[in-house]
């Protein structure tokens, strides 16, 4: 089985997931929502999976655009809302929390706020959504790019928005894991089999170890069937180009 | 989650708030949050987030009685925090129903009626976004929104259910 730029990124995400895990995803986060769809059909294994829109292990009907909608929290027989759900990453009950990042460094640091300058950027960008709580006190933070630039990936935030417990970064060319810890790096782990670790130290702007990395091991029949199943009509996978 | 902090200070009735995590984000410095010291001696540095009080809340519900009680199904998301932090709470909802029918469920309604200022019935007023389980995102609507071109803000109004129902009954 050949890796689409899709494929590739929600599988990797999916296998960030653990056994036994309480993983979570939040607002904007369309991708981790399908990988979290995509393990409770394609893993031998049980995790509990709850969302920013208050489901606790929803059984959806249909996947919506956008990763909030309550079509995910149907089938749900549970409403774990907002204040539950931070409460609970807050004390430390979150092993696994996907968040989005604009830019993130070699320190899994991530910058959802401004590029440029705070006071008068270039760009004024959403907000961290509950980043700076959720990045330090979640036990393990996963996050991900839809595209793989120098433009994303850099050397030096913008801005510090959340820095804390990043533990991988997976692009549509490569898996980046981290040790949860102050002053660990982005090492390569996993590279996608059509790019080369040269390709990718190119569209990367901080520097990392790779002597270590190996191909991504290839998606197996399960995650293949259970993503089609997720996107029959493939206008998710239209979202990442590569 | 420090802006629902701010939230949970104003509603608690004290001017700050500790939250966990924080350290580590720039957030702190351009905000001029402060940290504390765990009075108890854990020897834990908390930050403290300054109260945010709402001069007014705007929440939209699924049902509503005219008493002001205003239930809703599925998640509240923020309303609990909102309406309680504000200084004034005010109210669209789906549809007006009998207070005997909020009495069978009582822990549906999120907001009593002593709290609400005042409510309006807007069918459709979540729109475009959903509302549970009524009806759902309308994304054909927010992509048309998304544009940046002349006029969209006006189509985009103009299409309210609201504004459209309107149009509609002055029609006929």
């Amino acid at each position: 089985m050949k890796w689409t730029p899709f494929s590739f990124v929600v599988i990797n995400l999916a296998r960030q997931i653990r056994a036994g895990e309480i993983t979570f995803s939040g607002v904007n986060s369309t991708l981790p929502m399908i990988a979290c769809l995509l393990a409770k059909r394609a893993y031998d294994f049980d995790f509990t999976y709850i969302n920013v829109a208050g489901g606790v292990e929803p059984q959806p009907v249909t996947v919506p655009l956008s990763s909030s909608d309550p079509a995910i929290v149907h089938g749900s027989a549970a409403i774990f809302a907002n204040q539950d759900f931070y409460d609970l990453c807050a004390r430390g009950g979150l092993d696994l929390v996907f968040l989005g990042c604009a830019q993130i460094d070699a320190e899994g640091r991530t910058n959802v706020s401004a590029i440029g300058s705070w006071k008068n950027p270039r760009v004024r960008l959403p907000g961290g959504g509950g980043a700076a709580v959720m990045l330090p006190t979640a036990k393990r933070v996963v996050t991900w790019r839809a595209d793989h630039s120098t433009r994303a990936l850099v050397d030096k935030l913008d801005f510090v928005t959340a820095s804390g417990h990043m533990t991988a970064l997976v692009t549509p060319l490569a898996v980046f894991t981290r040790e949860p810890q102050e002053g660990s790096r982005f090492r390569l782990e996993h590279f996608n089999p059509s790019t080369s670790i040269n390709q990718i130290t190119a569209q990367t702007g901080f520097r990392f170890e790779h002597s270590q990395a190996q191909p991504a091991p290839p998606p197996t029949e399960f995650e293949i069937v259970a993503l089609h199943d997720l996107d029959r009509d493939g206008s998710f996978a239209a979202t990442v180009a590569g | 989650m420090t802006l629902v902090a701010g939230l949970r200070a104003a509603s608690f009735g004290i001017p700050f708030q500790p939250v966990a995590g924080v350290h580590g984000s720039e957030l702190a410095r351009v905000n001029h949050w402060q940290t504390l010291r765990d009075p108890y001696g854990s020897g834990t540095d908390v930050y403290v987030i300054p109260a945010i009080r709402p001069d007014i809340a705007v929440i939209h519900a699924a049902e509503i009685d005219e008493l002001g009680n205003a239930r809703i199904y599925g998640s509240p998301f923020w309303d609990h925090p909102l309406t309680r932090a504000a200084k004034r709470v005010l109210v669209t909802a789906e549809k007006l129903v009998p207070t005997d029918r909020l009495r069978e469920q009582p822990e549906l309604t999120l907001v009593p009626g002593f709290m609400v200022e005042a409510f309006a019935v807007v069918p459709g007023g979540g729109w475009p976004g959903s509302m549970h389980p009524d009806y759902e995102i309308d994304y054909p609507a927010v992509e048309r929104y998304m544009a940046d071109a002349p006029g969209v803000l006006e189509q985009h109004l103009s299409e309210a259910p609201e504004v459209a129902g309107l149009a509609a009954k002055a029609r006929s």
